[in-house]
């Protein structure tokens, strides 16, 4: 079954990546992107059980921790922008170019 | 726990769980993607990150299918909820692209990159899945995890505290006002509040017998709309154009009330007229 | 049930050297202090004890690096294996903590303004609320704990033995950074829109690190970089998910530094950044970037080296090229600087291509060399001032030669060695990783480097000509000096010309430390 799951894995990663791309609200690319952080760890629970070791397991449970402390983070800095401009769009963000 | 799912008795069991749910997570995943309203997309992450629960539990992680429970989907995703209500539950994003032909390179790049992927591990010789039996035997699986987590990756684990402090003193940078002038006293209020225009309480909202919504602004006496009658954060929320519950604009709404009123006002007369004519 | 008393006798207690992780633990603890600064002292003393407390812990972090590196017992790993203090990792950190004195300087600047940071981050710019704590003369001290705790997390990046380390690592030194690129006192939109970029950007990076180390530690059944490495000699099968592990986590490494195609973050953090964390990330982010970058490909993949091999000419190549060709348009000081540094990264990529000695000494002797230079021409920066702040158009610049000689020949002598001009020590470092990548067999992109010099020489020259042959403005920018980030121009000044004239001693050091290589 470890197969069946990468390849689930791999897809909602993807999916993720395409709607990092595709997607202008800030708030939605960075659901994104715990959507591909998710992925990886459903690729590092079932790794876990393909070696028989719990590595996996903690990898996925450090992981977790972290995004938790990078959601609040990341949507401290997405309020801070929103209520200067009150706009969460990326496409509003364009003040800094060339 | 660990007992639960043992490999081979459920195999059936698991391809069962494993197809229902994978259809149902990428579906709420591309759907995810797809949807305009930030709200739905909340949502449908819940639903990709409740069945990826499901699969850790499948999975022979118990410890981490709860954990993703109350912490991805109890905490950070109502975190992410909590400022989609912030930022307005209707706040939809338009879909006009503003780099031509994007939306569609990034969808052939993403199935280019799956297909490499998926090709990939369809090439890569697996070894056999061992199971976490042996690994969760020793006193269960948060016991094994806990070894871990306490000798072999003590220090990352002492380094996500420095994390952990870093998010709470960000969110206090970005967040906290500090009170530059002193509080006024509730003498100070009151005093400031009879000097000023109006010492009465403001009106009320609008809410008459076809309306209840804060947002509908109240008659004068004359008929006009009172301004002061809605709070000035809801009237700016809606962007100073809020319709009413049938989808009129707020001055016909108001005209329609005033109507109505009038014509259940002059039946009203009518009425005690001809009461009066009877008793006469 | 006792599961409890079960555990407690079943775990062994892990051995930790502190000792070995002291200058690591000093920093973090420094930082910790600083946040109990912020929580308990009145806000009149807090500066002060904030700026004590970290030139402290960087000091004496840095000394005990020093005392690390001659006290002359043998390498090993600490912490449970998570961390490896070797010859080239006390190199890096030391080298770190340097420039993260320098930058220190540079946030601590008071001269120039109350603050070069925002007096309120909270309060909307341009609203009543942030003009009255403007008034009223408060400043956010926060930054210099959340600097502390970037500066704790570099220090960890380039010495974690194990991937996951080495992500928990990642993360400490962006999360402080993505805040304090938002925290910028002038143009603040302009921060704001910095901090959110960098954000997104580096979140969706260390979502592909992450997944190239799910793939790593299925092909390996492990995430420790010498278990891979002996995986890979065992050619265990499943090399498919090797090879695309390596792919991924080459992009999550290879965004930290900057590299093309994932540079576009760089020049809008840069320019938007206040100027003295720009420096803090164009120099001590970019050596621990690297220093990670090193340590993951001459540890863990040095066996696979034929197969990462094309993959980062084709980078490093582009990366020279771009970087050089795209300055050339830039019209915003910073933003040129940003493309520069994204060019020097190409080079130092060459140095990782060579995988031998010489490219591990030549690539530490560079980063050390830029990072002083770069911080050195990001303090004159903050210094060539307008009414609205930091005179960021290069048209603002024009004549600075005529009018303050000494700080545009400065400026002139950093974008020289940014050049690579002999003399100065960008030529020496340059010299350095060329030879190797040469030795290394690298040749073809020996050329592409020096042809990559020859275009960015052309917009440095420019600026140069800029500075001393074109007639200043009437209402140009005033040059505000001030103790502090005149010593950091001062610093970055003499090293640049001392590592250039006489090189040796500092490309002993780096070669003494490259000899004992990387621990296992």
């Amino acid at each position: 079954m470890t197969g069946h799951y990468l390849v689930l894995s791999a897809i909602l990663f993807t999916i993720g990546g395409v709607g990092v791309l595709i997607r202008r609200n800030a708030i939605v690319i960075f659901m994104c992107v715990e959507l591909m952080l998710n992925a990886t760890n459903l690729a590092f629970v079932s790794f876990s059980r393909m070696h028989g070791t719990l590595d996996g397991q903690i990898i996925a449970f450090f992981v977790m921790v972290v995004a938790a402390a990078e959601v609040v983070v990341g949507l401290a800095i997405i309020m801070a922008i929103f209520r200067s401009r009150k706009s969460s769009s990326v496409d509003d963000a364009n003040l800094l170019k060339y | 726990m660990s007992g639960v799912v043992a490999a081979g008795a459920h195999q059936t069991g698991e391809s069962v769980i494993f197809w229902v749910l994978a259809v149902a997570s990428v579906a709420a995943a591309l759907g995810m993607i797809l949807v305009r309203k930030v709200v739905y997309s909340a949502l449908l992450l819940a639903v990709v990150m409740l069945s990826l629960a499901v699969f850790y539990a499948v999975n022979e992680a118990p410890f981490l299918a709860f954990v993703q429970v109350i912490v991805y989907t109890g905490a950070v995703l109502m975190l992410f909820l909590f400022v989609v209500m912030v930022v307005g539950v209707s706040s939809t994003e338009s879909m006009v692209e503003t780099i031509r032909g994007q939306r569609v390179a990034a969808a052939v790049a993403g199935i280019a990159f799956v297909a490499l992927l998926i090709l990939g591990f369809g090439h890569a010789t697996l070894p056999a899945t061992t199971g976490l039996k042996d690994a969760n035997a020793a006193g269960g699986n948060v016991l094994g995890l806990a070894r871990l987590i306490f000798t072999k990756y003590v220090f990352a684990f002492e380094v996500t505290s420095a994390l952990l402090i870093t998010a709470a003193l960000g969110a206090m940078v970005l967040a906290h006002r500090e009170r530059i002038t002193p509080k006024p006293t509730q003498r100070q209020l009151s005093e400031a509040r009879i000097r000023s225009d109006r010492v009465s309480p403001l009106p009320p909202p609008g809410t008459y017998a076809r309306h209840n919504a804060v947002d509908m602004p109240a008659l004068l006496p004359d008929g006009t709309v009172s301004e002061l009658s809605v709070s000035p954060v809801i009237a700016r929320r809606r962007g100073g154009t809020h319709e009413d519950l049938h989808g009129e604009l707020p001055e016909v709404a108001a005209k329609h009330e005033a109507t109505t009123l009038r014509a259940v006002v002059e039946r009203q007369v009518e009425v005690d007229s001809k009461v009066e004519e009877k008793e006469k | 049930m006792t599961p409890g008393i079960i555990a407690a006798a079943d775990i062994p207690a892990p051995h930790l050297e502190y000792g070995r992780l002291a200058p690591i633990l000093i920093v973090l603890g420094a930082a910790s202090v600083g946040v109990l600064i912020e929580a308990f002292a009145p806000r009149e003393y807090r500066y002060w004890a904030q700026v004590q407390v970290a030139l402290l812990g960087l000091v004496g972090a840095f000394a005990w690096t020093i005392a690390l590196s001659m006290s002359g017992t043998p390498h090993h790993v600490a912490a449970m294996g998570a961390i490896g203090i070797d010859g080239p990792t006390l190199f890096i950190q030391g080298t770190i903590l340097v420039l993260a004195l320098l930058s220190l300087l540079l946030v601590a600047e008071r001269r120039h303004e109350a603050s070069p940071f925002t007096a309120q981050a909270s309060s909307v710019p341009g609203s009543a609320e942030e003009r009255e704590s403007l008034v009223a003369g408060i400043t956010q001290t926060e930054v210099f704990p959340l600097l502390l705790f970037a500066v704790g997390g570099m220090l960890i990046f380039p010495a974690a033995n194990d991937l996951l380390t080495m992500f928990v690592a990642l993360e400490v030194l962006s999360l402080p950074l993505y805040l304090l690129c938002g925290l910028a006192r002038r143009r603040r939109l302009l921060s704001q829109e910095a901090a959110v970029k960098y954000f997104l950007l580096g979140a969706f990076s260390s979502a592909f690190f992450l997944y190239g180390t799910a793939l790593l530690y299925g092909y390996a059944g492990s995430v420790r970089l010498s278990d891979i490495s002996a995986a890979i000699s065992k050619q265990a099968g499943g090399e498919p998910l090797l090879l695309a592990g390596v792919a991924l986590l080459s992009v999550g490494l290879l965004f930290k530094m900057g590299a093309v195609p994932f540079h576009v973050w760089k020049p809008d953090v840069y320019q938007g950044a206040p100027t003295a964390i720009t420096a803090l990330m164009a120099s001590c982010t970019l050596v621990s970037a690297v220093g990670g970058i090193l340590r993951v490909f001459y540890v863990g993949f040095e066996t696979l080296r034929w197969d990462w091999r094309p993959m980062m000419w084709a980078v490093a190549i582009l990366t020279m090229l771009v970087g050089a060709i795209v300055a050339i348009t830039q019209t915003d000081v910073k933003r040129m600087l940003a493309y520069s540094s994204v060019a020097h990264g190409g080079f130092l990529l060459t140095g990782v291509i060579a995988t031998n000695k010489a490219g591990l000494s030549g690539t530490l002797f560079y980063l050390a060399a830029y990072g002083f230079t770069t911080v050195g021409a990001f303090a004159v920066i903050t210094m060539v001032r307008d009414a609205g702040g930091e005179a960021g158009h290069l048209s603002r610049w024009a004549g600075l030669g005529k009018r303050e000689p000494l700080l545009a020949g400065t400026f002139a002598l950093f974008l020289l060695a940014f050049a690579g001009i002999p003399l100065t020590s960008g030529f020496t470092g340059k010299f350095a990783v060329f030879q190797a990548a040469v030795a290394g067999g690298a040749t073809p992109l020996v050329i592409v480097g020096v042809l990559s010099s020859a275009i960015a020489a052309f917009f440095y020259v420019r600026v140069i000509v800029l500075m001393f042959f074109s007639d200043p403005a009437a209402d140009g920018p005033a040059v505000v000096f001030s103790p502090t980030s005149t010593a950091a121009v001062a610093v970055g000044a003499l090293v640049t010309v001392v590592l250039g004239v006489i090189p040796g001693p500092a490309l002993h050091l780096a070669q003494s430390a490259a000899n004992q290589l990387f621990v296992r």
